[in-house]
């Protein structure tokens, strides 16, 4: 059966950032110098194709542009300024739009003002019933304990409140990306002990991101620079998301500082804090290939992150010098920021820390499946029609 | 013959012979035949100083036949008729054995290659003895120039030759000139209005006092030979000398710029031509561009146009060659397309993208960036055409198996044009017969060398130029028949042509007047001369082929320099050694 090219889909796409697509002619080049490609996995190239086609029935199903980490070596290599790296960093927004069955993740890619405003009324919103809250039960004066501004019990339940209308979305939006990639894209037949045996594959991808490590091989620190200054980010984060929802009200009671928990919020905000200040400077000095083309998501993105912990760290700081009126506002406009952040996380480029490994995991599922495959094909006699 | 004093030169071309053929035996053997004054071998016998080497001994010896065993005669038969001359020499005086492509490149046995050397330069001895001397004739060169074809070629030709004050003849089929550029609407890649082009050439070309233009004719007889042609041109617009149509001028050249015809889109039954409405030729779509408005055949405008490539060419059932400009026009079409329509999309589907020329690469970018879709296949395996359904959204599907992707694909389009390609003129044949020169078998005129003589013809006297020789675009067309007149204008420059001295002749005592030969000849150079009832060889014509030698009963008729004394000399000679 003959599939539809819809040649209006690459018009769609530049919106999403891939705005050299076009130029592309199928050299291959990328494919070859890209460190990640295989006979498997044949990207850039391919998925560069099916986007130019307009093939959207294949592009969803695939899982080829989580398996970049966009080192940026094939765009550098492309002898048409096709820009593969941004063009996978395109399909990768494309599809958080496409696994999401609210269309926001959609609207929010595609225009930039929606996006903002939305952060904006939902800012407000935020800050107008942290206000009434506060002044209806306790005193701006007091930080922590029975009558505080606002108190750790109630951040604790509104904190897992938000946790879990965030669970939701992303499980719904993770089980159309397994329907999607697993169900519809997968024509051979997949045996369910494989989901068992490559599990460890979901933990081990997420806490080391060690593909990451292995993109750019010709680089000129030992370490891949921003490997280990993504880790350091999202181990903070990870961290932070954990302390925040689990820990809240250890962390915010004082004035004594408890070690055993604080040592963890230090050490993530040292993550934390590097990893903004160093994506936001390379964004801006564009000295890799990869930061040279900024999405609208990917600013809104570093900045808000930024602001979270730049107000997170000023309001631990004026809580523990006594300053609690400052400590208080600076609370308010920390969770301003937070509460847009957290709501907007499944519909956009945030979404990449659950489809990443999830990517990974299929991924090994797949291959495993086709090499099982491909092993009882040859044992049996070749028939050339 | 007595007081023949023949010098044998055995060429070693560097170890292409001398690996193969024991030069210094064949020497020896040489130096020992009776009449052969002296035998030398040499590294290269081509070089300065391996000529130079010939005429000295010429002049010391008292040579006055030489052979010369290398190479082909193809290759440096010319090179050494030189040495002869400058030695004072008769040029004709001279034979020359291939040692090289007929033996030392095609052998493996030593011995076996030195022996046929052997014979083959002692079969050039017996046949030198008996050359003789010969004059080449000189001719009188007519100025008058007769152009068939008016579109660029023809015009530019015809310009450039009046310009320099040469009277031209320029006969047009059609009732107009400009042939096929002026269907034409812009160019690829620089976009230059083919108008333009045009007009500026027509005006002059009209205008011209050196240039009689006939329109509606047709060249309908040549006879004579090169400097010396009587063209018959017949006319259905009555300009001609007399009421018949007919008009008859004198020439020295002809100059065949009679272009092409594109190929018949409906040969193709896959693409619907002719049944799907909104298929059409690219010819179709210029005239769609020059009246201002690309639309369907139902009035509206195309949101989706495909152009497939390729159309009759680069294929085994029609044509195998490459038509070389639709590739370009393809994309001109692209930008034409989308710069009418901007909310148009176009797929290009392709076999290869044949981007060659000057300015081509970045025009092909510049269709990129455009967001042209490229779509390739495979060559034998065409998309196919088929009507849309009434949910599809377009008018027709084309399904493709394309090849960068590997996908089947179906690409929705509304309107589908046809890259038809060029192919020889059905009449190109009787113009191939008219001016006595060779077709290949797609019709193409064949040009005396491909590489190095790629205007003229194995007919003296006429030359062609454009796309009736193959499929080429514009500059290089124009380039072809600057060249042509070049040629032309410097023959004229010389007032006078020399003819090879390599003719048959006619004994008129002997010949019978049966006229066998005068069909038989391949360059009509044999005429009959009524009054005295025999035939008669136009010298000038005359290429020397020897059929009518062959053919004549009477054996009436002597090949110049292939005379049969020479030729049985040279057999026996052949088989004479053991």
């Amino acid at each position: 059966m003959a599939t539809r090219v819809n040649p209006t889909f690459i018009d769609d796409l530049d919106s999403f950032g891939a705005e050299d697509v076009q130029l592309c002619y199928q050299c291959g080049d990328c494919s070859t110098v890209c460190p990640h490609a295989d006979e498997v996995y044949k990207f850039p190239r391919k998925s560069m194709r099916l986007l130019q086609m307009g093939l959207e029935s294949k592009l969803e199903t695939t899982l080829e542009p989580w398996l970049c980490y966009y080192c940026g070596q094939c765009s550098e290599q492309c002898p048409r300024d096709a820009d593969p790296g941004e063009t996978m960093m395109s399909l990768r927004r494309w599809l958080i739009a496409r696994y999401d069955f609210t269309g926001i993740a959609r609207k929010f890619f595609k225009s930039r003002a929606t996006e903002v405003i939305t952060i904006i009324v939902v800012a407000l919103l935020t800050g107008v019933f942290m206000l009434y809250y506060g002044f209806s039960r306790g005193s701006i004066h007091i930080y922590d304990g029975e009558s505080a501004f606002l108190p750790s019990p109630f951040i604790h339940k509104f904190d897992l409140t938000l946790g879990a209308l965030l669970a939701l979305f992303l499980i719904f939006n993770a089980a159309r990306m397994w329907y999607l990639v697993m169900i519809r894209g997968t024509s051979l037949k997949v045996p369910w002990w494989l989901y068992i045996t490559e599990f460890f594959q979901l933990p081990w991808h997420f806490f080391t991101q060690k593909r990451y490590a292995e993109c750019e091989k010709k680089r000129e620190h030992a370490v891949y620079m921003p490997w280990i200054i993504h880790l350091g980010l999202m181990l903070g984060y990870v961290t932070m998301l954990i302390l925040v929802m689990v820990f809240i009200e250890h962390l915010q009671a004082g004035p004594d500082i408890k070690w055993q928990v604080h040592i963890f919020g230090y050490l993530a905000t040292i993550g934390l804090i590097t990893g903004t200040v160093y994506f936001i400077r390379s964004r801006f000095k564009k000295h890799y290939i990869q930061y040279k083309k900024s999405h609208g998501t990917d600013w809104v993105f570093v900045v808000l992150l930024f602001i979270i912990v730049l107000t997170g760290m000023a309001q631990h700081i004026f809580h523990r010098t006594g300053l609690y009126e400052a400590a208080n506002i600076t609370y308010i406009i920390h969770l301003m920021s937070v509460v847009p952040w957290l709501l907007r996380m499944p519909f956009s480029k945030w979404a990449h820390l659950i489809y990443r490994p999830l990517a990974m995991y299929f991924a090994a599922i797949r291959r495993k499946a086709v090499f099982q495959q491909e092993a009882v094909m040859s044992s049996y006699p070749v028939v050339v029609k | 013959m007595k007081n023949c004093r023949i010098g044998v030169y055995i060429c070693m071309c560097g170890t292409n012979i001398a690996k193969m053929v024991d030069v210094e035996a064949v020497s020896k053997f040489a130096s020992e035949l009776p009449n052969v004054a002296l035998s030398r071998t040499y590294k290269y016998m081509c070089s300065n100083p391996g000529q130079e080497m010939i005429s000295q001994d010429i002049r010391e010896h008292q040579l006055n036949r030489i052979v010369v065993a290398a190479c082909s005669p193809n290759m440096h038969e010319r090179t050494f008729r030189a040495a002869l001359r400058s030695a004072g020499l008769n040029q004709y005086l001279f034979e020359m054995a291939n040692i090289r492509e007929q033996c030392s490149w095609v052998h493996t046995d030593a011995n076996e290659a030195t022996e046929k050397a052997k014979a083959l330069v002692y079969a050039a001895i017996c046949r030198v003895e008996l050359h003789e001397e010969l004059e080449s004739v000189s001719v009188n060169m007519c100025p008058n120039v007769l152009v068939i074809g008016g579109g660029i070629a023809g015009m530019t030709t015809a310009l450039e030759l009046a310009d320099a004050g040469n009277n031209v003849y320029l006969v047009e089929k059609n009732d107009h000139l400009g042939g096929n550029l002026a269907r034409v609407d812009l160019t690829a890649p620089y976009l230059y209005s083919a108008r333009d082009l045009i007009t500026e050439r027509i005006t002059r070309t009209f205008s011209h006092r050196k240039i009689e233009v006939y329109l509606q004719s047709r060249l309908t007889q040549l006879t004579g030979f090169i400097g010396n042609f009587k063209a018959t041109i017949s006319s259905i617009n009555g300009k001609s000398t007399d009421n018949s149509g007919k008009t008859e001028v004198e020439i020295g050249n002809v100059v065949v710029c009679t272009g092409y015809k594109e190929f018949d889109a409906s040969r193709i039954v896959h693409y619907g031509y002719g049944k799907l409405p909104n298929v059409i030729t690219s010819f179709e779509l210029e005239k769609m561009i020059r009246s201002g408005r690309i639309e369907t055949k139902e009035g509206n405008i195309p949101r989706y146009v495909a152009i497939i490539h390729c159309v009759g060419s680069r294929s085994q059932e029609f044509h195998p060659y490459c038509s070389r400009v639709c590739c370009m026009t393809a994309l001109k079409y692209a930008h034409e397309i989308k710069s009418a329509n901007p909310g148009c999309y176009i797929s290009d589907i392709y076999i290869d993208m044949h981007a060659f020329g000057k300015g081509h690469e970045d025009f092909y970018r510049r269709s990129s960036e455009a967001k042209t879709l490229f779509l390739m296949y495979e060559k034998g395996d065409r998309p196919v055409i088929h009507k849309a359904g009434p949910k599809d959204n377009c008018e027709m599907l084309i399904e493709v198996n394309e090849k960068l992707s590997g996908e089947v694909i179906e690409i929705p389009a509304d309107l589908v044009v046809l890259m038809v390609g060029m192919e020889a003129r059905e009449d190109s044949h009787e113009i191939a017969r008219l001016v006595n020169i060779s077709q290949d078998k797609e019709g193409w005129f064949i040009e005396s060398h491909p590489k190095l003589e790629p205007v003229a013809t194995t007919t003296d006297g006429i030359f062609i130029a454009g796309t009736c020789v193959a499929p080429k675009d514009i500059p290089d067309t124009v380039a072809q028949a600057r060249a042509a007149a070049a040629r032309i204008l410097a023959r004229i420059a010389k007032e006078k042509i020399e003819v090879d001295a390599l003719y048959s002749e006619v004994n008129e005592n002997l010949c019978s007047g049966c006229r066998l030969c005068n069909q038989l000849c391949p360059y009509s150079a044999i005429e009959f001369l009524e009054d005295k009832k025999v035939s008669h060889i136009i010298s000038a014509l005359c290429k020397g082929c020897g059929v009518c030698v062959a053919a004549c009963p009477s054996s009436a008729i002597k090949g110049r320099h292939f005379t049969d004394q020479q030729v049985l000399a040279q057999v026996d000679g052949l088989f004479g050694i053991d």
